[in-house]
């Protein structure tokens, strides 16, 4: 076994909200061709017809005012530009017509093409050029935030394609259950009770005791007792803390890009600065969907689901049998075993990966997950370095 | 190793007015779905229509947070809830004694030096 994956004790997952990887990893194909970014050729058609290209635009805030739609009827606008035919190809060429219906303003439509480059996004495009970036981690489904964070909780999520209330069907289990039943601790840190999780009706509702906060990750980390598992969320708002007030750091639009890449910094630099924590942990820094921003990678096809969404709930008059993923999210994976200027290329990974890799490093076999969980790919296999590096960097905040 | 300055976003970032997205919205409907199930007694009693602002979905979701924790039994998640410290009937008596006495001791220091 390689020492990167023989000394691994605590695989750590950060999830931040609603950007493409073009958005905000596009930038790097200049700094490395073989990071599948933006060339500046890509474009999408206006709703005059007019061609609008990927330009380096994109602002810290402001820009995506609206809040571009993500929701499963918008995307599949985004992904197929309105073909209905059957069976159809998809284009990305529906995000600029998509952007223009909230507001009806062609110029402002225009936004949704423009991406940060990497000078202004160093935090995360530090982090892709350092450790190892995936060229292909789509979003588990095609629409937004709450399906498909539970496709990182459970592996799948029980039929829904958008943002209702849904409740766990046995037999499948949340991946901090099968771990706490299997004797391992497991935990969700939300950044404080204000911004709370995502994961209400089914995690914190029932089970309260799995959750702690981010001040708790930090000491946890300072002190050595880390979870074998924990799942990091951001602050979902601005609000009133114990100790001022406390901005939102999730990304998602239209809150300061600026604000997250400090979070994304702080949840590194607390275990990269840990010398007893280093060497053994894996982080995750992904996104949960793309938020409606324009990607150029068309979503593959993806092994069905077991579950199927009814034209009621798909809102696009056909159902949906999760067998397409969503679009392309950022996603890298951090380790002192992983070798710099890793470029994951040539295979598929999605939300699922995520309770499937936890599963199978901690667990071994485990049977009761869906089919998507037990046939998606996973990360692990990256440690591969014989000596560990000591060249990792820290960041600075302020 | 390389130390990476990042700026700070400015405090003009800040918006606790903003109207609250579709996900905040949701996550205050799923919070209410929640808090419906704990006792009468234990609900905000807060109608959820009228939030409109991050700041009042954010003391929205406290409040329901805390409420989840505390019934049941969990501390909200990382408060340190500091235990009364049990004294036993005989402790406490014996340090009231001995207060008592260091009191007594003072007077009497204070008078003979007085004289």
């Amino acid at each position: 076994m390689p020492p990167g994956l023989d000394k691994l004790k605590h695989i750590v997952v950060l999830m931040m909200e609603n950007r493409s990887f073009d958005h905000m990893l596009g930038g790097l194909k200049a700094v490395d061709p073989r990071i599948d970014g933006l060339t500046g050729n890509e474009s999408n058609p206006d709703t005059s017809g007019a061609q609008v290209k990927v330009q380096p635009l994109a602002k810290f805030q402001g820009q995506l005012d609206p809040d571009p739609d993500h929701h499963f009827p918008a995307v599949d606008l985004q992904i197929f530009d309105g073909n209905n035919s059957s069976p159809r190809v998809p284009t990305m060429q529906g995000f600029v017509k998509s952007y223009f219906n909230q507001q009806r303003d062609v110029k402002h439509s225009h936004n949704i093409m423009y991406y940060f480059p990497p000078n202004k996004v160093r935090v995360l495009s530090t982090l892709a050029l350092e450790f190892a970036v995936f060229n292909r981690w789509f979003c588990s489904i095609p629409g937004p935030t709450t399906c498909n964070r539970a496709f990182a909780h459970y592996g799948t999520s029980f039929g829904q394609v958008g943002l209702d209330i849904f409740y766990v069907k046995e037999p499948y289990k949340s991946i901090y259950e099968r771990l706490d039943q299997a004797g391992f601790k497991a935990k969700i840190y939300y950044y404080d009770t204000a911004s709370s999780t995502v994961e209400i009706v089914n995690l914190l509702q029932h089970q309260p005791q799995l959750f702690g906060t981010y001040q708790q990750f930090l000491s946890d980390c300072e002190d050595g007792i880390l979870p074998d598992y924990s799942f990091v969320e951001p602050n979902y708002t601005d609000h009133d803390g114990d100790s001022g007030v406390e901005i939102a750091s999730d990304q998602h639009p239209d809150h300061h890009v600026q604000a997250g890449e400090a979070f994304i910094a702080s949840v590194y630099n607390a275990i990269r600065t840990q010398p007893k924590l280093w060497p053994n942990t894996a982080l995750l820094v992904v996104y949960d969907e793309h938020g409606g921003i324009y990607d150029h990678v068309p979503p593959p096809a993806c092994p069905k689901d077991g579950f199927v969404a009814q034209p009621n709930d798909t809102g696009t008059g056909r159902p949906f049998e999760f067998d397409r993923l969503g679009v392309r999210v950022p996603a890298i994976l951090i380790s002192p075993w992983i070798p710099k200027g890793t470029v994951v290329d040539g295979r598929i990974f999605e939300h699922a990966s995520i309770p499937n890799t936890v599963t199978k490093f901690f667990l071994g076999s485990y049977d009761q997950r869906s089919a998507r969980e037990k046939t998606s790919e996973t990360f692990l296999d990256l440690l591969t370095l014989q000596t560990m590096r000591d060249d990792a960097p820290e960041f600075q905040v302020g | 190793m390389a130390i990476i300055k990042i700026k700070k976003p400015p405090d003009s970032a800040i918006d606790k007015a903003r109207p609250i997205s579709s996900l905040l919205r949701t996550q205050v409907e799923h919070m209410q779905e929640a808090e419906f199930r704990l006792p009468a007694d234990k609900q905000t009693n807060i109608y959820i229509n009228a939030i409109k602002t991050e700041a009042e979905a954010a003391d929205y979701i406290r409040k329901v947070t805390e409420r989840l924790h505390e019934s049941h039994g969990v501390a909200p998640a990382g408060v340190a809830r500091k235990k009364p410290a049990k004294i036993s009937q005989i402790a406490a008596s014996a340090a009231a004694a001995q207060t008592k006495q260091r009191s007594k001791k003072a007077s009497r220091t204070a008078s003979k030096k007085r004289s």
